[in-house]
């Protein structure tokens, strides 16, 4: 790929007409309020690091993400989450999102989801260990707080259960 | 730690790290099959977890996606409900700025 010095236009890949309408949905106030904030435990190289994606990927073997409802109710989106052994594969994987191309994820998830990365980075010690348990969750949620109390919850839960020190999440 | 495309979403939410990358919605981490460019976003992203020491602190990666935007194909086959929904909404914006 090619490099450039410039800031990161986050509207750039939008037609005009959604940009507009996104920028008017952020508003151009900056951030105000407190931000979290927890120290890094250990350097990464000795950090247990787990994935998180709002791709709506699923495994072949769990439901999928529920698209019908979404598409009887616009502004609904599923609040449920999903658990990705950190060994998956494309085989054992399938994506719904009604807001993306998901073709892309089913020929290589590491476009969006770095499972095979992560796991060549922890066996290198670049990171010392990825955590067993990777995450799905599906990335249109509007305006729910329920998403917390049903997804985010329970997520963390097992994740302090595996031992993580951080999170990286690859939003859709 | 947030990898995102959309850097301006700080303005709404306090993110406490989050490295930016100008890449399609749906490929952050690069194109299907490109093993070192995949790599090379997530080297960056783990790299800069190690670094940040300020919340909100935020990182923007240097690459540029090979393909004009409107030909990344990201978009879903169709129209999203949410879309189809604010469709006037959106088209009205547009105008608004312009």
């Amino acid at each position: 790929m090619a490099e450039s010095t410039a800031t990161v236009d986050g509207f750039r890949f939008l037609p005009p007409s959604l940009a507009a309408w996104i920028d008017n949905l952020i508003g151009n106030q900056e951030f105000t309020g407190s931000i979290p904030w927890t120290v890094l435990s250990r350097p990464v190289s000795e950090a247990t690091v787990a994935l998180v994606t709002s791709a709506g990927i699923s495994l072949k073997k769990n439901p999928p993400f529920d698209m019908e409802r979404e598409k009887r109710e616009a502004t609904w989106g599923d609040r449920s989450f999903r658990v990705i052994p950190k060994g998956s594969t494309e085989s054992d994987i399938d994506a719904n999102h009604l807001h993306i191309n998901t073709s892309y994820i089913l020929q290589d998830m590491n476009v969006i989801f770095p499972l095979a990365r992560m796991r060549e980075l922890e066996a290198e010690g670049v990171i010392g260990r990825f955590a067993p348990s990777a995450y799905s969750f599906y990335g249109f949620q509007w305006k729910s707080t329920e998403f917390l109390t049903q997804a985010i919850a329970p997520m963390s839960v097992k994740m302090r259960e595996e031992g993580v020190d951080a999170v990286l999440l690859t939003p859709a | 730690m947030v990898l995102t495309p959309t850097p301006e979403f700080h303005r709404l939410v306090g993110i406490p790290r989050s490295v930016a990358v100008a890449y399609p919605y749906g490929r952050l981490l690069g194109q299907v099959g490109d093993k070192d460019g995949q790599r090379r976003v997530l080297l960056d992203t783990l790299s800069f977890l190690g670094k940040a020491r300020t919340p909100g602190e935020m990182r923007h990666l240097p690459y540029a996606w090979p393909e004009e935007p409107k030909n990344a194909k990201w978009q879903p086959p169709e129209m999203s409900p949410l879309i189809k929904y604010y469709l006037d909404d959106i088209r009205a914006a547009r105008k608004s700025k312009a």
